[in-house]
């Protein structure tokens, strides 16, 4: 550093030598250490278009340079030199391989470091390695691009995605990782209506995500960090003039449809099965699904402005306007965000102060689920009928003399759509000011203070129509009458933060890095629900939830010995209120080594090997999320309206005590990892592998509570353990690399082995399904992966056909009950993988992703509920089945059929999320101004053996979900 | 420089302020949803013990605070977690008198099959709900000592009340205990000065539960309310009958409990409440199950209800269940019983083998018949098979009950019909009494049904079982009477759908006589043991 601050000392003071005459320069381009000549160096002078490159020789010769230009040598894979003219007439350059990619700065917490200082198991992902395509949330950014990080992303706009680091970390206290943004951590629950809790994030404003994967690396974050942690840095003011305008629309085409019979088949199967009751269907062929869904245009808008005001304020602004309503009819959602950095630095950079303030609106309109409705409705009814009395001009049944029919008559689902006006408006406001101090008497020493803030405020209304026959009834003068329905509801939600660290770096060889702070963090939700307010009988419901207060203490140390030899040493002190006093602090520690191993003296000049570095790591952190903010109290809840009692014809509410457990505590992660980065041929190919075992202990299970007075038969209690074990493999690839030609590929692997170790000796029942009150089809016991599928063992005939309610008496004792349910596979894949091809050529860029999941399996409900031969009847109405009833032939799933083995169905699939194909016009090359025009397909196609809607269902239950649908994009981007 | 440090300064100190300010004290919370109390603030007044013992009688109707589909019991549908819903699944749905359509509701299809194991959710939620009473009430009891009592300052006619109360959280505890003892057969003691977690307690068998329940009994009788003390004032709490009704309950079936017959001690409880309680029959039997009988002429029968209100106490307990469940499918007669047309699409119907013990002219005899089967040959199919209505959310006089769904029916879970019939059975198992006054109680039922008369040679143990099938079908007694007379397990008398056989029934094993302790709570406290063949 010290020398290039002299050599720009040194151009300063030659600015006058501007004036003197001009030259040609000659020189040979080597590369450093072999002195191999390189063809095809770029040689510039610097802020200007004059340049030429270098022979197939490394020689190269440039006219017309003056005194005080800067010669600029740059070409990939090679760190780029800057060479100040100051009349010689020859210039030999030795390039130095391009360290570049460990040099990168990787965000740890609380600090940074470099890619070469790492030791523990961090993956950066930085904007050009974002994905492209129809980005509304920022998990789209990150879908497919790390290994051990799977992103199971929503259909709905805007919706939220399931990221899981290294498969799941708690059986109850949420497996989520923390994500914190420019040293913010936000709280995880989406508000009320809002679409999911990062929708109000514009991606556009991501510069970066450091995603912190083992314990050593998160035991900084303690508190919340057991699901790993993601660290998101958004862009920052500049020191130049930039700005973005990008456009992007894209319009969807009709998702994948569940089979089920045509009208006229459905026709034959009445006739066939029930001949009596023909003269009920109607004379149209209506295909319902396709009836539920919409093909509109969608847009993302971005515009941004970054530089420094008045060259003393480095700043940026950007906006985003996000228009996608999604595939289902009446769907909507429209966002607007804003977001200004400012990031001054005053004497001479020892006092920087960084603001980042966002605020977000978003609205939406929410559509119902009505897959199952339009499934199951009778294909030979009409969307649209006129002169009922209910339905506002959509068929809906009616009784023979003309009357409202039952309640549990089906619906028309596309009424069910448009006749509910369900809307919210969320506001979020949230970032943070950041001050950084250098103390300048004592050198390396800085302190920092982050204060953070994050509200959101929600308002909502769900309506629907009077004529809606879905609507609440009421008696009416002696009628039943349709009423509609309308609830109203607000949510508020804040997130307050201060952390301050003290951080000391010395030393030249022998290096050392101390990191000590100090973390507060509040959060506090309060809103309110109406009720149905068109029954007057029901509640209103003001409600305000514990607050929950973090505390911790922090400390870090690094060590590093002449860049070989790396040690970090961190230590949390944490504290929380949702504990009771004695229980509520812990301490987590960690610790890892790396060796750099090719800095070695008898690798440092193999050529082949860039980078080979060891590292060790070992952390502990703590999870304590769970739902209630006092568990540890014993507490009384008064009832609401509807729950009191009555004594003497006085009606009074009631004061139910509610469960709680004096002794919940910390549940605690130790993991251990073993880690090698190597990298070959000056990192044009780089990678990692990583082994891994997480074991959680004290793991709060929703357990079995049967000993002592207390409220209920299961509270959270620290019971259990969960083991993990893994195996990750990253690699980017530089298949091509020159100077109008490059092609970069990454493929990440990821196997996942998981165990409830222990329970206790407890087994319950989750995963609830839909055929019944209460149904469950999975499982927590010990020996199996979470939330395995517990079901029967069907049997099959001789020519393999499920026999319906025939099952393995597993037992042995002569009946099928309960008992002979037995556990059957798992929604987690095992397998996980990425790949992404980056092409560009000249001014064309092509992009696309892939992403396997392998041995996910997934319980079938829509089959299981819905295809048996029964379900033509709907409440004694006609409804319409899937034809997988033809596989199966089952009259009814009712009893244990609907638990059968049959519906769990391996779900592996290959799934192509994008494709993009760019071209970029150099509009003004003086002042880098660019245009690019892009065009692309969001979700492409699916490869996978399922038969559901959908192989990449979150929880493994599929009961149909919002369809991700093929998307075209067309998008501009222009740059200044 | 100097500027510079005062910056420096000033920031620095912003820091060290910002550290201490937010200190450790910060993580005190305390709970701020204004329906959440801790014990210090609800027992500051008399109210706060009302709204305790309110929540061990609403134990009885409610599953959870925040309105029908809330739920403290876990793993199991908030609804079917219901207390009176868990008397009734265990009770009647394994016997002859109901058949649950949906069998996809877990749990059900094994304890209408009779082929329950200790994983069945039902009998799981019914343990958990009946446990939670024994808590709530301990709790009740924990927060109703004397030194508690006084060190909170209540004058002496509060401290009268509270104790009253307390004497009444005793009587549900002992009732909760009763239903152990009848369902189980044994259960863990639990007293108010037991740990709430962390604390296996130890086993009563079913003899040592027997006289648990006894022993409570005859030592609270005293503090308890006068028999209808309550009526018109705090009706819904339970008085000194309800006590006694137990206890007469205990002992009838006490050869059943402890191998002992008591049937003279039976006689002496059911006396006391002929003569001193002041009852009464109504005069139309079915006012009993209608929507207003907290009030109608039929309440002076009714010695112990569980309250419910279509607006106010809503919940899926039995009269909500047995008046929309009751709707028949094809008859979709849903305004007959209060509800909506259509009801629960023909959720339940009865055994062919009930059906013929009806009597064709009685007014208890609520059978729909017209163009149904009366064997059930397709259990998914609600076509199939008999329904009835006997419950109605309309009241005495044909008035709509305040809402479609749920029920404003109490239900009456003691009622001198049963005391009568109960009587004239401790009479003829040779418990004393006297046979012309048993046969005059079992005709004063009839003439009321307008059904006929019985004399003196039809008046048998086997008559009265089926007598008790006639008057109190639906009341939640039927599995308790069929044990007593040694007709629920074995194969003496068959039902449909007994022993997992659709139509005619066949025998079962007599470890079916209880239900198993749930599986995961065995297994959870090591002094407990699993009842013999499960």
């Amino acid at each position: 550093m010290k020398s290039l601050f002299k050599s720009s000392l040194f151009i300063f003071m030659m600015i006058p030598a501007y004036f003197f005459a001009q030259t040609t320069v000659t020189g040979t381009v080597t590369e450093e250490g072999s002195n191999m000549p390189i063809p095809g160096v770029n040689v510039i002078i610097k802020d200007s278009t004059t340049g030429t490159t270098t022979d197939f020789d490394g020689n190269y010769s440039l006219d017309n340079v003056n005194q005080g230009d800067v010669l600029v040598f740059s070409y990939v894979g090679y760190l780029t030199r800057e060479i100040a003219f100051t009349g010689q007439t020859s210039i030999n350059v030795a390039l130095p391989l391009d360290a570049a990619v460990l040099d990168e700065v990787v965000l740890v917490g609380y600090g940074s470091t470099t890619k070469k200082d790492l030791t523990g198991s961090v993956t950066s992902i930085t904007t050009e390695d974002f994905n492209e395509g129809n980005i509304v949330t920022a998990e789209n950014l990150l879908a497919g691009r790390a290994a051990g990080v799977q992103i199971i992303t929503d259909g709905a706009p805007g919706g939220g995605a399931n990221i899981q680091i290294r498969g799941a970390t708690s059986l109850n206290a949420g497996s989520a990782p923390l994500i914190v943004v420019d040293g913010l951590p936000l709280q995880g629950g989406t508000a009320d209506g809002s679409r999911s809790f990062l929708s109000t994030l514009n991606p556009n404003d991501i510069k970066s995500f450091n995603i912190l994967k083992d314990a050593s690396a998160t035991a900084i974050y303690g508190n919340r960090a057991s699901g790993g942690v993601i660290i998101i840095e958004t862009k920052k003011g500049t020191s130049t003039l930039n700005a973005t305008f990008d456009q992007l629309y894209n319009v969807n085409v009709l998702p994948n449809l569940i089979e089920n019979f045509s009208a006229s088949e459905y026709r034959n199967i009445i006739s066939d099965r029930f001949p009596e009751r023909l003269s009920e269907l109607g004379e149209f062929n209506t295909d319902w699904q396709r009836a539920i869904y919409q093909q509109k245009l969608g847009s993302i808008t971005n515009a941004s402005v970054s530089g420094s005001i008045a060259n003393i304020l480095p700043a940026r602004l950007s906006m985003n306007l996000t228009n996608q309503p999604g595939a289902r009819k009446t769907s909507e959602f429209q966002r607007y965000t804003s977001s200004l950095a400012l990031n001054p630095t005053f004497f001479d950079g020892n006092l920087r102060f960084d603001l980042n303030a966002n605020y977000a609106i978003e609205e939406n309109r929410f559509a119902d689920a009505v897959e199952r409705g339009s499934l199951t409705f009778d294909p030979t009814q009409p969307i649209f009928a006129d002169g009922l009395n209910v339905g506002a001009g959509f068929f809906e049944y009616t009784n023979p003399d003309g009357t409202l029919a039952a309640a549990n008559a089906p619906k028309n689902p596309l009424a069910l759509l448009d006749l509910r006006n369900n809307r919210s408006n969320v506001k979020r406001l949230f970032g943070n000011l950041k001050t950084t101090v250098k103390f300048p008497w004592v050198e390396g020493l800085s302190a920092t203070l982050n204060l953070g803030f994050d509200e959101t405020r929600t308002r909502g209304t769900n309506e629907l129509d009077r004529r809606s026959a879905a609507g609440v009834r009421l008696e009416i003068d002696g009628q039943e009458t349709l009423v509609g329905s309308k609830t109203d509801y607000a949510d508020y939600r804040r997130n307050r933060n201060l952390n301050a660290t003290l951080n000391y770096k010395t030393g030249e060889d022998f290096t050392v890095d101390l990191t000590a702070g100090y973390d507060w963090q509040r959060f506090d939700r309060s809103g309110f629900n109406s009720g149905e307010q068109r029954d007057l009988d029901t509640d209103f419901d003001n409600f305000t939830e514990d607050d929950v207060q973090l505390l911790g203490f922090l400390g870090r140390a690094n060590f590093g010995y002449l860049g070989k030899y790396l040690v970090t040493l961190n230590y949390r002190y944490d504290g929380t209120s949702r504990f009771s006093e004695d229980n509520r602090w812990d301490g987590f520690a960690g610790g890892s080594l790396a060796w750099n191993i090719a800095e070695e003296e008898f690798l440092k000049d193999n050529s082949t090997l860039s980078l080979l570095k060891l590292r060790l790591g070992y952390g502990e952190t703590g999870n304590q999320a769970i739902n209630a903010g006092t568990l540890f109290l014993n507490r009384y809840r008064f009832s609401q309206g509807t729950s009191q009692y009555i004594f003497g014809g006085e009606t009074f509410p009631v004061a139910v005590p509610l469960v709680f457990n004096p002794d919940i505590r910390w549940e605690k992660q130790t993991e251990y990892n073993i880690g090698l980065d190597y990298g070959l041929f000056a990192d044009r190919i780089i990678g990692s592998f990583d082994i891994f075992q997480r074991n959680t202990t004290d793991l709060i299970v929703f357990s079995q509570l049967e000993e002592g007075n207390n409220f209920s038969n299961r509270v959270d209690r620290n019971v259990g353990e969960l083991e993990t074990r893994g195996f990750e493999a990253n690699v980017d690839i530089a298949l091509v690399q020159k100077s109008d030609f490059n092609w970069n590929v990454n493929y990440n692997f990821t196997y996942l082995d998981q165990e409830i170790v222990d329970l206790d000796g407890d087994i319950f029942e989750v995963g609830g399904i839909s055929g019944g009150t209460g149904l469950n089809i999975q499982v927590q016991q010990e020996g199996v992966w979470p939330n395995s599928f517990l079901v029967y063992n069907q049997l099959y005939d001789d020519n393999g056909n499920p026999i319906q309610g025939a099952f393995s008496d597993l037992n042995g004792d002569g009946i099928i009950n309960a008992d002979d349910r037995y556990v059957y596979q798992n929604p987690s894949a095992n397998v996980i993988m990425g790949f992404q091809s980056q092409l560009n050529y000249k001014n064309l860029d092509f992009s696309f992703n892939l992403r396997a999941n392998l041995n996910n399996y997934v319980y079938n409900n829509v089959e299981s509920d819905l295809a048996e031969y029964r379900a033509l009847l709907n409440n004694n109405f006609l409804g319409n089945i899937p034809t997988s009833v033809l596989n199966s032939n089952f009259e009814s799933t009712d009893g244990n059929q609907i638990f059968s083995d049959y519906y769990v169905r391996n779900a592996s699939f290959l799934r192509m999320d994008n494709v993009t194909l760019g071209y970029t016009f150099d509009i003004s090359e003086k002042r880098n101004s660019k245009m690019r025009l892009s065009t692309g397909v969001q979700n492409v196609f699916v490869l996978t053996d399922y038969n559901g809607l959908d192989p990449e269902i979150s929880g493994g239950i599929d009961n149909t979900i919002y369809p991700r649908a093929r998307t075209y994009l067309f998008g501009i981007r222009y740059t200044y | 420089m100097k500027k510079m440090s005062f910056y420096f300064r000033l920031i620095l100190s912003t820091i060290m302020l910002a550290a201490t300010v937010s200190c450790v004290d910060d993580l005190d919370v305390e709970p701020q949803d204004d329906q959440n109390v801790l014990a210090d603030e609800l027992f500051q007044d008399i109210e706060g013990y009302q709204a305790l013992i309110g929540a061990a009688y609403a134990n009885l109707a409610l599953t959870g605070p925040d309105g029908p589909e809330s739920s403290n019991i876990a793993n199991i549908d908030a609804g079917t977690s219901q207390y009176g819903r868990a008397l009734m699944n265990l009770q009647t749905f394994s016997t002859d008198e109901a058949v649950w359509t949906y069998e996809n509701d877990p749990g059900i299809g094994d304890i209408q099959r009779s082929i329950w194991s200790s994983n069945n959710v039902i009998s799981a939620g019914a343990y958990a709900r009946i446990r939670y009473m024994i808590s709530v009430t301990n709790n009740f009891l924990a927060q109703s000592t004397p030194d508690l009592i006084s060190s909170r300052g209540f004058n002496s006619e509060e401290t009268a009340l509270i104790n009253q109360y307390a004497a009444e959280a005793r009587l549900l505890r002992a009732m909760a205990y009763y239903h152990m003892t009848d369902l189980f057969g044994k259960a863990p003691l639990l007293l108010e000065n037991d740990p709430p977690i962390g604390y296996e307690a130890p086993e009563l068998d079913r003899v040592e539960l027997f006289n648990f329940v006894e022993g409570e009994l005859l030592d609270i009788e005293e503090e308890l309310e006068e028999p209808r003390g309550f009526v018109g004032v705090d009706y819904g709490r339970a008085d000194r009958a309800v006590a006694w009704m137990i206890l007469s309950k205990l002992y009838l079936n006490a050869e059943v409990y402890t191998g002992q017959g008591r049937y003279a001690d039976a006689l002496t409880y059911i006396n006391k409440i002929l003569n001193e309680g002041g009852y009464s029959l109504a005069n139309e039997y079915k006012n009993l199950f209608r929507g207003d009988n907290d009030v109608n002429e039929a309440n002076s029968e009714i010695i112990f209800a569980i309250i419910s209100d279509g607006i106010t106490v809503q919940n899926f307990g039995p009269t909500t269940v047995m008046t929309n469940g009751a709707v028949g499918s094809l008859e979709q007669n849903g305004a007959n019983l209060g509800v909506t047309e259509a009801g629960w699409g023909g959720a339940i119907r009865v055994s062919p083998q009930f059906a013929d013990k009806m009597l064709p002219s009685d007014d208890r005899n609520t059978l729909i018949t017209d163009g149904r089967s009366a064997n059930i040959t397709n259990i998914t199919d609600p076509a199939t098979g008999f329904i009835l209505e006997k419950y109605s959310n309309l009241t005495a006089d044909g008035e709509s009950g305040s809402d479609l769904t749920f029920s404003d029916v109490d239900f009456p879970m003691f009622r001198l019909g049963d005391v009568y019939l109960m009587y004239a059975e401790a009479v003829l198992r040779d418990g004393g009494g006297d046979q012309a006054t048993a046969l005059d109680y079992i005709n004063q039922l009839r003439i009321r049904a307008n059904a006929p008369q019985i004399n003196s040679g039809d008046l048998t143990l086997d008559f009265i079982i089926d007598e008790r099938a006639r008057e109190l079908y639906w009341e939640l007694h039927r599995r308790q009477d069929l044990i007593r007379f040694s007709l629920f397990t074995g194969g003496v008398y068959n039902w449909a759908l007994k022993g997992n056989s659709l139509i005619n029934g066949t025998g079962i094993a007599s470890f079916r006589d209880l239900y198993p302790i749930p599986a995961n709570v065995v297994q959870s406290n090591d002094n407990l043991t699993q009842n013999e063949g499960y």
